[in-house]
């Protein structure tokens, strides 16, 4: 079990003003959940992951990974980032396994490996491509498959889809669901696409801005649906999954329009 | 119904293509300047020629393309001061490669040192910001009164020139890494050497070699101040010599082997760029 307890973080502003990113934020990611953070830009949804992560320490509270405190980036927390970052001069195979290259494991065992997860992502015989003559949707399936290599406890993911067109978006997030259901990884899923979070997400949290915060969470079960029966139109044409992508959408976009006509009154 | 049926058919048909277009580009875009290259060339030596051919310049300013070619081979054939060509010119390669390497063992590391830590680039910023500005020329006597008139002078005189473009170069490939670059590997596991090993130097790798290129050219054009210092052989010394007796072909002929040198070495290096960081520009 994940579980991240009150977590606060401020940063400092370049002009010396103090930034409160995140306020008190408190979630746990149990054992084949997907945890989605959905909300607009500078809810600190980022911020939270990249404390997960490991890559910026908390200003307060605590991150545990089954009871042991986070402190810095590590192998049992695979990161997917939103922009991906293979390293150019390696072929996919070598950045499928750079994880295992870390961990001191021979080459054939590594190179078997890397073809094993690249059958995961649906890249086979892709091994020895090199990352620019692959298109952005396969790069992020390299960068997941990289991910997993390690064998991490749960895996962390940045918008990883945020930069794909629409129709490889929802591939991606089909493969992704395959490779939840076969894996059975913990995931934390950050996502600005309210309907990506209701697919995708066993629980949803709600997060809005100034300061970052948790302001609903939801459990749901789209996504168990779908990896049973596979049918896309019947999840997205389900009477609950319009009412909810509504409430969220109320919810999310509320907080901030109160916000501006609160600025522009005292303007 | 009949449109369609005839536009299927011409493009089956391998005579009649279609005419292609393609977006209009902006800069360069990969065209090919060798042959406008070369007519320059061409178009330079003719105007040489017809300068010197209808004396519009005296000779002793200005040689023409034959007495030069003929001084070439003179000095091929007699050598000059005393010396072979091939002495004269492996004595200044043997300067400029010592000092490239040299150059290179101490700048590379320094200023992959100076990108990463602190105190790396609080100590050598200061002294290397300071010196590398000035011209070698104005070193140079320092360099004859510290270390002496023998080959040490003129190679240090030469890896000072080298040192600070490589140097400098080192550091910028570090600050062009990406820090999620960076954070993907600790993600992944990486130890502080992997880091280095795997992710900072290959990232820093093209700027190195953009470095060591720029290095060398500076090499060449300090060869010059540096086999001022009471050198019998050498290029550069054969400029100084032939300049004092206003031979002005010699100094055509030194000119055009350093020329010669400085471009193959500069063609070598773009070829060692292609072949080590292919992925240059493609990421």
């Amino acid at each position: 079990m994940l579980q991240v307890r009150n977590a606060s973080v401020f940063f400092s502003a370049r002009d010396g003003r103090v930034v409160h990113a995140l306020d008190r934020a408190s979630l746990d990611i149990d054992a084949n959940s997907i945890v989605v953070a959905l909300g607009a830009s500078g809810c600190g949804k980022s911020t939270l992951l990249n404390a997960i992560a490991g890559f910026l320490p908390l200003s307060e509270g605590s991150i545990t990974l089954d009871g042991q405190p986070v402190a810095s980036p590590g192998a049992d927390r695979g990161v997917v980032f939103q922009k991906d970052t293979l390293l150019p001069w390696s072929s996919v195979a070598d950045n499928v396994a750079l994880g295992l290259r870390f961990a001191g494991i021979p080459a054939r065992e590594r190179r078997e490996r890397a073809e094993e997860l690249l059958g995961l992502v649906g890249l086979e015989g892709f091994a020895d491509a090199f990352p620019h003559e692959l298109s952005g949707g396969m790069r992020q399936r390299v960068g997941i498959a990289r991910a997993l290599a390690t064998d991490p406890k749960i895996l962390l993911m940045d918008e990883p889809f945020g930069a794909l067109d629409s129709l490889t978006r929802e591939q991606m997030q089909e493969l992704l669901i395959d490779v939840w259901a076969r894996t059975g990884k913990r995931i934390f899923f950050i996502t600005h696409s309210i309907e990506e979070a209701l697919f995708l997400g066993t629980n949803v949290v709600v997060m809005s801005p100034r300061p970052g915060r948790i302001v609903a969470r939801f459990d749901l079960d789209f996504v168990r649906r779908f990896a049973a029966e596979r049918d896309v139109r019947a999840i997205l044409s389900a009477p609950e999954f319009a009412d909810l992508y509504d409430e969220i959408r109320s919810l999310v976009h509320r907080p901030h329009a109160e916000a501006d006509v609160r600025r522009m009154v005292l303007q | 119904m009949t449109d369609l049926a005839r536009s299927g058919s011409r493009a089956s048909d391998p005579a009649d293509r279609p005419k292609i277009v393609r977006l209009h580009p902006f800069g360069l875009d990969g065209a090919r300047t060798g042959p406008i290259s070369l007519a320059t060339a061409l178009l330079l030596l003719a105007a040489w020629f017809l300068v010197t051919h209808y004396r519009l310049v005296p000779p002793l300013f200005l040689p023409t393309p034959q007495e030069v070619a003929t001084q070439f081979l003179a000095v091929l054939e007699d050598g000059y001061a005393g010396a072979t060509l091939w002495e004269h010119v492996s004595a200044s390669l043997f300067r400029i490669f010592s000092a490239a390497v040299i150059a290179a063992s101490l700048g590379i590391p320094l200023g992959l040192a100076m990108g990463l830590n602190r105190w790396a680039k609080g100590v050598f910023d200061t002294p290397i910001e300071f010196y590398w500005p000035l011209p070698p020329l104005a070193y140079l006597p320092l360099m004859i009164i510290w270390l002496g008139i023998g080959e040490v002078s003129k190679i240090v005189l030469l890896t000072l020139a080298m040192f600070a473009p490589v140097c400098l170069s080192a550091q910028a490939g570090v600050r062009s890494l990406p820090i999620e670059r960076v954070n993907a590997a600790l993600s992944l596991g990486a130890s502080r050497w992997q880091l280095f090993r795997t992710i900072v130097l290959p990232s820093a790798l093209p700027e190195i070699l953009t470095g060591l290129r720029i290095g060398i050219g500076v090499g060449w054009s300090t060869l010059v101040a540096a086999e001022l210092i009471a050198a019998t052989r050498g290029i550069g010394f054969m400029i100084m010599s032939a300049s004092h007796f206003l031979a002005t072909d010699v100094v055509f002929v030194g000119i055009g082997i350093i020329a010669v040198f400085a471009f193959a070495f500069s063609y070598g290096m773009r070829l060692l760029e292609a072949w080590l960081v292919p992925w240059k520009g493609k990421s």
